[in-house]
């Protein structure tokens, strides 16, 4: 394996990202107010899409600069890049642990909410969009890494399922943090849930998309950026830690269930049912 | 077309090695502490120890996740090790909480998301683009989903 040297030694990649984070951190956060409240845009919003802009997968331009080797070498970094922010949130939620063992219940009872996913989308893929069972695999969780693996594992990725869970698993790659950014903005300034409640809410078990949403929350609420990162880093946490195992006997088999109730009847069973 | 030899399923991690991992973590930390000096009021050798402290809590974490055998994900396990070296009740933790408090956390974020942006395959560009608008659709519905579902439950239980 000569990816690790290619990793390390990608100087190309690392300067570009170098750059980016410059440009991105002196342009800093800017608010844009709308009707309800403002929609706050973060510096890691700005490094993706300039991520993008030099991405030659996107901008066929950018091949001067970034070779698909870079694109290659960049991915396993995404994973690496996350780790010093994870271990600095590890250092927000340690000297709160009073405050969170307080919060305890809540906070271990809005993982059920993240069945948010089969409540919402779900009725509106079979019913609306008429969806056939990739609409299984794309609501019964966020459809990050560890979900995909669940889908993986019992449909394999080539099936109608796998379909459903890799298209949100993209969707929640290339438009995620705008999408909860643009989410904790609102709900902040709305006042529809405490700013506790929402905090719990941004451990979503992605570290980027709970960066954009703390971000996002604590831009709008900055008295309490503390509170907030400390009760959103525990949550994300406890979605790490339970995720797979919600997504395997909870979330899972009651999307199997409804679809079987409500579900299309009219196409052809999958072999492997 | 063979050419594309990127993997689609992201599950499929490439295993690099504790010293792989370790070399690595340093560019990621020097690009941090550059973007935490451009963000912030903090001078570099402030920024720098902060970084240090981080790349020790992740270090370990890493070591961690190769040594004992429960299957949890790396960045559980470096959450811990950053939860456990802050804990009150922890010998030194004010040191530790004081040289991490030099660092902002969404600065920490930039590099990743950049690095993100670039490792965008063509394949994942053409799958959006082929599965259309309804999956958008459901993609925004799932992600407001958890959300407003576990701010609900939270609320509740507050």
């Amino acid at each position: 394996m000569h990816r690790t040297m290619e990793v390390v030694l990608d100087w190309r990649l690392h300067i570009s990202v170098l750059i980016i984070t410059i440009i991105c951190e002196m342009i800093g956060v800017i608010a844009i107010p709308i009707g309800i409240g403002s929609i706050l845009l973060l510096p890691l919003l700005y490094a993706f899409v300039l991520g993008l802009v030099i991405n030659p997968n996107v901008i066929k331009g950018a091949g001067i600069w970034i070779k698909d080797a870079d694109v290659r070498a960049a991915s396993p970094l995404i994973v690496i890049a996350i780790m010093p922010f994870i271990a600095k949130f590890g250092t927000i939620i340690g000297p709160s642990m009073q405050q969170i063992i307080d919060a305890g219940p809540a906070l271990i009872l809005q993982e059920l909410g993240n069945l948010g996913t089969i409540v919402l989308a779900f009725p509106i893929a079979i019913i609306v969009l008429r969806m056939g069972r990739e609409s299984i695999g794309a609501c019964f969780s966020v459809a990050r890494e560890p979900n995909i693996a669940i889908i993986a594992d019992k449909y394999g990725l080539k099936s109608d399922e796998g379909t459903g869970v890799m298209g949100v698993y993209v969707i929640g790659t290339l438009f995620g943090t705008f999408i909860f950014a643009i989410l904790a903005s609102i709900f902040a300034t709305t006042g529809i849930f405490s700013v506790e409640a929402l905090a719990m809410a941004c451990g979503i078990g992605s570290g980027s998309m709970m960066a954009a949403c703390t971000g996002a929350l604590a831009s709008a609420v900055p008295t309490m950026e503390e509170q907030i990162l400390a009760l959103a880093g525990a949550s994300n946490v406890l979605t790490y830690a339970t995720g797979i195992y919600m997504g395997v006997f909870v979330a899972l088999p009651i999307t199997e269930k409804l679809y079987d109730w409500f579900g299309r009847k009219d196409q052809p069973l999958k072999a492997g049912e | 077309m063979n050419s594309s030899q990127t993997q689609m399923d992201p599950t499929a991690e490439r295993k690099l090695s504790l010293a792989e991992h370790a070399m690595v973590l340093v560019i990621i930390c020097v690009i941090g502490l550059v973007g935490n000096t451009v963000a912030t009021e903090n001078t570099v050798p402030q920024g720098l120890i902060g970084m240090a402290v981080l790349y020790a809590i992740s270090m370990v974490g890493l070591l961690l996740t190769e040594m004992i055998p429960i299957k949890l994900p790396s960045v559980a396990w470096i959450s811990l090790v950053g939860i456990i070296a802050t804990l009150p009740w922890t010998p030194g933790s004010e040191w530790v909480i004081a040289q991490a408090k030099n660092v902002n956390f969404l600065t920490l974020a930039t590099p990743c998301l950049a690095y993100a942006g670039i490792a965008i395959a063509r394949r994942e560009i053409e799958l959006a683009k082929s599965s259309g608008w309804k999956i958008f659709i459901v993609a925004v519905l799932v992600m407001t989903g958890t959300f407003v579902g576990s701010a609900f439950v939270a609320q509740i239980f507050l």
